[in-house]
């Protein structure tokens, strides 16, 4: 028994002996000479090259400046940005991959987002945005007004991944993926717009395979929000009506018919009036009843129109068609599915119930 | 120096539980979803299960039979001895097989998520050496370390359950629970799930520690279910989070699952998951050099001598060799690497379609007789 106990320092040695004279380990992450990257910023370059950009160092107290490169490849570009930058940037941290919409428009950002997803070292979790404008005009702007400004784009962008709360699709290259190889499903991003000053949210753009076919905005986005993404909304507004309904919680029904030549679209909300500036009196329940289905009305209009358009986009980032899938009967291909989809008739239906902040006279 | 296949005391029906289970869940539990892919291969592994189950309860009748308490005098009555030593040759190979398809599987997932830079030799080596400490503490000793592979690798299954709850999941995607075709690829499926069934076959040859006079059918049926449990969860969580075609683009599916789950204060869970599973690894190679060193005392009709360190040694060097070797011929090209599967899942599948059968009926017909 007691000679065995030699096994365990044979181990010792021969790990002692392995790093010691040939060194295996090649990585070196020492933390003060690396510098982790936050984001990749792809645009269009010259002759079918890509531009890519990112700000270094992230989250040091040193001089940060943005580096940008022309190359043909992604992780080429990492490679030449360790030539021209004294800190060896490593991509393990990276939390956001921004796609300018020309490049998005155009198709054939699989790839590069693929070359990210297979990558062991960085987390499925990044995040995709597809930026309009000029973002590194942006980030350069911001270098002196506010620091770690890209660290901040992240925090924003998890603070509202976190529950869900309906402000903003966000999207991660897990998602993304999984809708582009899937049938029956469409992806989508979040598009932002970006200038000198400002970086803001637009909407939602709706993919065909890798390819951005179309950008809903404002209304259109909070019904999507609604019907698919997120099922709730902190705020609804509808200037039309005047009116404001807030903490909207959305159930949706969705019926294909046997066919597939229509479907039936029940949504249900319940939330609150918060702010009201019309001319009925919203305390006679009448007048409340009135209102609401003055909203239904508006509602069942634009969500309409809306699916028209992804119909005549022939995009279908509502999954609707994974509803024709059956436990006890083939799949429809995508193919398919498309040709059904085109000529579907559609037929929305909302039901909404909402309850004022103000008393509403019940009494008879 | 103590033998190394000395036994002091009976393992009770819990060890065989155990046993049962992590013989069962190795290298196969974190490729299968990639051969399985379509959701209808459910029912395959609920089907397979059963049957496995028939056979787990054959392994039971030979552990609880007259010659299995004899052990090495018990197959020399069955089969005579030119025969044992016959089977045992034929056995050397396919443990040497085992070995090298579990350690050459682990490794190349620690390659590709720990450390993409190293030379894979020397992980092969690390993992061989922890494995030769093992060992080398006896076959008693190592048959109980399967309490500490338990522990580490069945609470992995826990990290998995936010993946049955939406967002992440959708059940629909799940849809249709029944081939709507069925290919060649789908037999290879069913074979697959067998093969990695029949891990628990070299329980068999355990007998000097395991055979007992108890009920342990019912510990060994309960093994088996946890196994079928475990496959079913790893399996329809994978399907909900990739959807079958997606699915059968990813090398390591569960591995970048395990990555997929992000805490505020702990960022690459997959490190830990892969970690931890090292410990199942290391229990299924060092019972198996452990078999590998009996088999050459078998063959070579050394079973009356004691043990001896010289012997475990180059056992376990003829078995780094040979996984080098693997790995440099085969191993790293796709058709060499297809063809190792490949053979490595016919022969698991039948061992293990044999193995409690031939047992089953040689003790019959001895009683018989």
């Amino acid at each position: 028994m007691v000679l065995y106990k030699h096994y365990g320092i044979l181990v010792i040695v021969s790990l002692m002996w392995m790093s010691g004279c040939s060194s295996p380990f090649v990585e070196n992450n020492m933390i003060e000479e690396i510098a982790p990257v936050v984001f990749w910023s792809v645009d269009k370059g010259a002759e079918g090259k890509l531009k890519i950009s990112t700000l270094v160092p992230p989250l040091i107290q040193e001089e940060k400046r943005l580096l940008s490169n022309e190359v043909d490849l992604l992780k080429q570009g990492g490679k030449e940005f360790n030539l021209i930058y004294y800190r060896e940037l490593k991509q393990g941290q990276l939390r956001m991959l921004l796609i300018n919409e020309e490049l998005a428009k155009e198709g054939g950002i699989e790839k590069l987002i693929n070359t990210i997803l297979v990558d062991p070292d960085i987390s499925m979790r990044v995040y995709l945005l597809v930026v309009r404008g000029d973002f590194d005009e942006y980030i350069k702007n911001q270098l002196t007004k506010q620091e770690n400004q890209d660290y901040f784009l992240y925090r924003m962008l998890e603070h509202y991944e976190e529950h869900n709360q309906g402000e903003m699709s966000i999207v991660n290259i897990h998602q993304f993926m999984k809708r582009l190889y899937s049938p029956l499903k469409d992806p989508i991003l979040p598009v932002f717009h970006s200038d000198k000053n400002n970086f803001n949210y637009v909407g939602t753009a709706f993919f065909q395979k890798d390819k951005e076919v179309m950008v809903i905005q404002d209304v259109d986005d909070e019904i999507f929000q609604l019907l698919d993404n997120d099922h709730f909304l902190k705020i609804l507004a509808i200037p039309k009506l005047s009116i404001s309904l807030g903490r909207i919680r959305s159930n949706v029904r969705m019926k294909l018919s046997r066919d597939y030549s229509s479907l039936s679209l029940h949504v249900r909300l319940t939330g609150r009036i918060e702010e009201y500036h019309g001319e009925n009196n919203i305390q006679k329940e009448e007048q409340l009843e009135q209102l609401i289905h003055e909203i239904e009305v508006h509602l069942e209009e634009q969500t309409s129109d809306l699916l028209k358009r992804m119909q005549q986009w022939k995009v279908d980032p509502l999954e609707v068609g994974t509803y024709s899938l059956k436990p006890f009967s083939k799949e429809i291909t995508d193919e398919q599915w498309m040709e059904y989809w085109e000529n579907m008739k559609i037929n929305v239906d909302y039901d909404i119930k909402l309850y004022p902040l103000i008393n509403v006279e019940r009494l008879l | 120096m103590k033998s190394l296949y000395n036994r002091t005391s009976t393992f009770n029906g819990i060890y065989f539980l155990l046993l049962i289970n992590r013989t069962q869940m190795h290298y196969y539990v974190l490729i299968m979803p990639v051969y399985l892919v379509h959701s209808y291969m459910i029912w395959g592994i609920v089907v397979m299960g059963l049957l496995s189950q028939l056979n787990v309860m054959l392994l039971s009748k030979w552990f609880t039979s007259s010659y299995a308490a004899k052990g090495y005098q018990g197959f020399l009555q069955l089969f005579g001895k030119r025969m044992v030593q016959v089977f045992a040759i034929f056995g050397l190979l396919i443990i040497l097989l085992k070995i090298s398809i579990l350690s050459l599987g682990y490794v190349e997932m620690l390659h590709s998520f720990i450390y993409p830079s190293m030379d894979k030799k020397w992980l092969i080596l690390v993992i061989l050496l922890i494995s030769l400490f093992v060992a080398s503490h006896g076959m008693e000793k190592t048959l109980r370390f399967v309490v500490i592979a338990f522990l580490c690798g069945a609470w992995i299954l826990i990290v998995f359950i936010p993946f049955f709850f939406p967002p992440i999941a959708n059940y629909r995607d799940l849809y249709p629970l029944i081939p709507t075709e069925w290919s060649g690829q789908s037999w290879q499926g069913l074979l697959f799930i067998w093969s990695a069934y029949s891990g628990s076959v070299y329980l068999a040859f355990m007998v000097p520690w395991l055979s007992s006079n108890k009920k342990i059918t019912k510990y060994l049926v309960i093994g088996n279910m946890l196994t079928i449990i475990e496959y079913l969860l790893l399996f329809i969580a994978t399907i909900l989070f990739y959807g079958s075609s997606f699915l059968s683009k990813i090398n390591f599916p569960v591995v970048y699952m395990g990555s997929y789950i992000e805490t505020n204060a702990l960022d690459r869970i997959d490190y830990i998951l892969i970690s931890f599973h090292m410990f199942n690894y290391v229990f299924d190679i060092s019972i198996l050099l452990l078999c590998f060193y009996g088999a050459i005392r078998v063959i070579m009709s050394k079973m009356n001598e004691r043990t001896t360190r010289i012997g475990l040694l180059s056992s376990w060097f003829v078995i780094l060799i040979s996984i080098i070797l693997m790995n440099q011929w085969l191993w790293q090209s796709v058709p060499g690497q297809k063809m190792l599967l490949n053979i490595q899942i016919w022969l698991g599948a039948f061992i293990y379609l044999l193995v409690p059968t031939i047992l089953f009926i040689a003790v019959k017909r001895k009683e018989s007789i």
